[in-house]
């Protein structure tokens, strides 16, 4: 048996994560200053991962990327990418896909804090960046961890877009999912226990370790 | 006087209910992915002769084994191969050992016009950056292009560029959509991909790999079912054998 679709999975979600983390933080911020009728769509269109069938982005993805034509045919004859039956094809498909965990939880955090704490903070002259970042984000910490591990864990899971746009590759987009899978259509039962344990301990551990540092957070008296 | 009438109608209601629901139990025909074009002829050509409808389960051999196995409600089976009908009938899922219905015929086919007369020296061009086969653990055809690969001795130089479907039917997506140059598929794709999409191919020579024997079976679920029996009994018949040779499947 081998361990390299664990591997390749906790790769994916730990860059996805981080480039979650990158994109998400500055949007959750700006999502959650004032409504406008333009934030409320681009909000719709970041959750809408959530209720959608992984199949529709996989079949979106598939079409838009194909090397024959538009899109695909462009970034491949100008930057060489391609997204179809590539890592970095998974990367952005569980970007697209993972973003509501991210910038969900980031956002009604940031919507909950009393306004006066940012007010005092530019009242002392402080810029809204070095607000955001010395004043907003360490008191929001619960929530940013939640975002983070279910933004991990959320990509550990993923099946339905790999299985569509990833060809199965070993190494390259054979994820642990994907593997348990093919393991299970070919009645090795034991190596789809295996993996299946692996994925369950790793997501088991991380929820729980969520859900105790926010519980000791909470109960601290300073919150 | 009035719920009377209300009952009246309940009855009715549930009665209407019922008879559309007997009328939905049709046979389960699970079907291996290469069939996927070739099933819905036969089921209106079965449908036309005898008035049974079935509904057709399609997935690699694989995973529909494995769905059987595990209390899938299927009454008959036709596999891309007969390893697994085989399998089937020795873990006491099917009542009769399994029957060859059709033997498939591999090609290497393409949206665009590379030329195949030299396929495996076309595949290490540089033209060629993708090529699609279906997973050789769980579909035959998958395995069959593997040894015909191997047999012409490129399968170890063209490994980084090989993608893997899940089933034949998605390599034949792969294909279609041409996120991949080429790939290895089923005869069929060509008749059932008729009116879709222009597509080029070349059938494989039969001697460079093992033959596709696809098996059938009437499974547990299925025995003493007249309709299932029936249907078994079709697909082994001359009217049926017309069609699957239309397909480009070799019968005797």
């Amino acid at each position: 048996m081998e361990l390299s679709p664990i591997w390749l999975t906790l790769k994916l979600a730990a860059i996805t994560t981080v480039l979650l983390l990158l994109i998400g933080l500055p949007l959750a911020w700006w999502l959650s200053k004032g409504r406008s009728i333009f934030k409320i769509i681009i909000e719709a269109i970041i959750t809408m991962p959530l209720v959608l069938p992984p199949s529709v982005l996989g079949f979106y993805l598939l079409i838009a990327f194909s090397p024959q034509h538009g899109i695909g045919k462009w970034l491949l004859q100008a930057f060489n990418i391609q997204f179809v039956f590539s890592f970095q094809g998974l990367v952005l498909a569980s970007v697209i896909y993972s973003m509501p965990f991210m910038i969900g939880p980031i956002k009604s955090a940031l919507q909950q804090l009393p306004q006066s704490l940012a007010q005092a903070s530019y009242t002392l002259g402080k810029t809204e960046r070095q607000t955001f970042i010395h004043v907003l984000l360490p008191n929001i910490k619960p929530s940013l961890l939640t975002a983070i591990v279910l933004t991990f864990a959320h990509t550990l899971g993923e099946f339905g877009v790999v299985l569509m746009i990833g060809g199965n590759i070993p190494n390259v987009t054979r994820v642990a999912s994907i593997a348990v899978y093919d393991s299970v259509e070919n009645m090795d039962y034991a190596v789809a226990n295996v993996y299946s344990l692996i994925l369950f301990s790793i997501t088991f551990i991380m929820v729980i370790g969520v859900f105790i540092f926010n519980k000791a957070h909470a109960k601290s008296p300073l919150e | 006087m009035k719920t009377n009438q209300f009952q009246k109608r309940l009855i009715l209601l549930v009665g209407c209910l019922l008879i559309s629901i007997s009328s939905f139990a049709q046979i389960k025909v699970a079907a291996a992915a290469n069939l996927q074009g070739i099933i819905k002829v036969l089921k209106e050509d079965f449908a036309k002769k005898t008035g049974i409808a079935i509904d057709p389960i399609i997935g690699s051999s694989g995973n529909l084994s494995t769905q059987i196995q595990n209390g899938a409600p299927f009454d008959v089976f036709l596999s891309a191969d007969m390893n697994f009908a085989q399998k089937l009938f020795d873990g006491g899922f099917a009542q009769k050992k399994p029957v060859v219905y059709a033997s498939g015929s591999l090609i290497i086919c393409s949206t665009q016009n590379l030329g195949f007369e030299n396929w495996e020296r076309l595949l290490l061009t540089p033209a060629i950056k993708k090529i699609a086969i279906a997973n050789p653990t769980i579909a035959p055809y998958g395995k069959a292009a593997e040894e015909a690969l191997k047999a012409k001795g490129v399968l170890s130089e063209i490994k980084s560029k090989t993608v893997y479907g899940e089933s034949i039917a998605q390599v034949n997506t792969y294909i279609t959509t041409s996120v991949v140059e080429v790939g290895f598929t089923t005869q069929a794709l060509i008749k059932d991909a008729a009116n879709k999409t222009t597509l080029y191919y070349k059938v494989i020579d039969p001697k460079l790999y093992s033959p596709i024997q696809q098996g059938m079976v009437v499974l547990k679920h299925g025995s003493g079912n007249a309709d299932a029996e029936k249907f078994y009994q079709y697909i082994l018949s001359a009217d049926a054998k017309k069609i699957f040779k239309e397909y480009g499947y070799n019968v005797d």
